[in-house]
């Protein structure tokens, strides 16, 4: 899952990128080749779906910030409501991300969804029931953080147009009141 | 003010993001600087102690020492932005100060770690033990989460897995589907029955509440007689009904109350069975 990126910047978090990585890989590998070597389900289950609850917790809140400066979380407000919250980092930093970094945050998040489909399309073939809650619950996870981290960006990106439209709009104002002033 | 349950999408074109992009890039580094938003304090505390106004999590303008037409305009398009007045008690931000201000953004991941395990404990204290915000139930798990739940029944599966002589992995499986899939409906029944509860929630809440059976679940493994078992059992059982009863009652119409309890009560009742049943 390491991909190959075209010369020029190195990776700016490297051992971030790593861990962001590790989990992801280290589910899937377990689950692929626990199918090989150990018999006892209830090791399987629990050390894949710890292992991705893991990897879920480190997207949400290491790699999502540190790497592509996103966050998102939910909050139950005063009257009862629940809000999705999303934050990211303000525009100078965010043009600051290293690009190959937020390459490889996007590219391994969706990789990681397709290979559990898969996994799950698989299981249904042989139809083992018990394999399916497995992969259900990891599928759930990936795709959480997915949306999550989707919305947040959608958000960062509406933000940039709506300060870029008040920039705008500021300095017509002013322009216009120094135009004004002159007169 | 409420945001609803998602924040509006808006269409994004790439042509328009890099033409802004530029314009920013000209011109605006003399006006403003925008630093990343500080969190609400709520979720570091316990939710008693919500901060007078809810912070808004969208970057705001602050009216620095820039051009005066600049910010007589820019405190009104913050305003229209939900900021809150209160809010610019926290613009003192000027533009030389380009450290990044403490916020969630850019702590250190030992202090997020932290941060969830404490909350898990305090999640856990106030549903399962007495305290005084168990009066007001839709406050106490403001910040849920659903580790805890997790964590307690992937516990109870392993538990009752190991008192398990014979078919471990599907006591196992059985156990993790039931728990997980009634908490699910049950949620669900809430709301159909017209109850006010936000599916996490209550999803983490019933989940909290499992705390003592999986207790008595141990207690269970470690001890072979039938008679202590079901002792055990019956007492962690009713203390798991007194946790999960105000929140659900608090949740529905009067006259409902029990058509939403009796299903809770239900599925700890054969988790309870379960356990004493596991030779």
């Amino acid at each position: 899952m390491d991909p190959v990126q075209p010369a020029g910047e190195n990776y700016a978090n490297p051992k971030t990128c790593l861990f962001h990585v590790l989990f992801k890989a280290a589910a899937l590998a377990f689950y692929i080749l626990s199918a090989i070597f150990i018999d006892s389900f209830v090791i399987i289950f629990v050390v894949t779906v710890f292992l991705a609850a893991l990897d879920f917790w480190v997207v949400k809140n290491v790699s999502g910030r540190i790497l592509v400066g996103l966050r998102w979380w939910n909050e139950i407000d005063e009257q009862g409501e629940s809000v999705w919250k999303f934050e990211c980092l303000d525009q100078e930093s965010l043009a600051r991300m290293n690009k190959k970094d937020s390459w490889l945050f996007w590219w391994t998040l969706y990789l990681t969804a397709v290979a559990w489909i898969f996994l799950g399309i698989f299981s249904l073939i042989r139809f083992q029931a018990d394999y399916l809650l497995v992969v259900g619950v990891c599928l759930s996870l990936s795709i959480a953080n997915i949306v999550g981290f989707t919305k947040c960006r959608k958000d960062a990106k509406k933000q940039i147009q709506q300060f870029a439209t008040q920039t705008i709009a500021s300095h017509f104002t002013s322009s216009l009141q120094s135009a004004f002033s002159v007169v | 003010m409420s945001y609803g349950d998602t924040i509006p999408l808006h269409p994004s074109s790439q042509s328009d993001i890099d033409e802004i992009e530029n314009l920013i890039n000209a011109g605006a580094h003399s006006a403003t600087v925008l630093p990343a938003r500080a969190p609400s304090p709520s979720r570091a505390s316990i939710p008693v102690s919500h901060s007078p106004f809810p912070l808004p999590p969208y970057q705001k303008m602050p009216p620095s020492s820039s051009p005066t037409p600049v910010v007589s305009s820019v405190p009104a398009a913050a305003a229209t932005t939900t900021t809150a007045p209160g809010g610019s008690s926290r613009i003192g931000i000027s533009t030389d100060a380009l450290e990044s201000p403490p916020d969630t953004l850019t702590e250190p991941v030992f202090d997020t770690v932290k941060r969830d395990l404490t909350r898990i404990v305090s999640n856990l204290k106030l549903v399962v033990f007495p305290n005084p915000y168990r009066e007001d139930p839709g406050r106490a798990l403001r910040d849920w989460d659903l580790w805890g739940p997790f964590f307690f029944i992937v516990f109870l599966g392993l538990t009752l897995s190991w008192s398990a002589s014979v078919k471990k992995s599907e006591v196992f499986a059985v156990a993790f589907a039931i728990l997980a899939a009634g908490a699910i409906i049950l949620t669900l029944n809430v709301l159909l029955l017209g109850g006010h509860i936000i599916f996490f929630q209550s999803l983490s809440l019933l989940g909290y509440c499992l705390f003592p059976l999986a207790v008595g679940a141990l207690v269970c493994m470690l001890e072979g007689n039938v008679i202590i078992k079901i002792v055990v059992v019956s007492m962690t059982l009713a203390w798991s009904c007194w946790a999960a009863y105000p929140f659900i009652s608090t949740a529905v119409n009067p006259r409902r109350k029990a058509l939403a309890l009796y299903p809770v009560f239900l599925m700890y009742i054969s988790v309870g069975f379960f356990i004493i049943a596991i030779d």
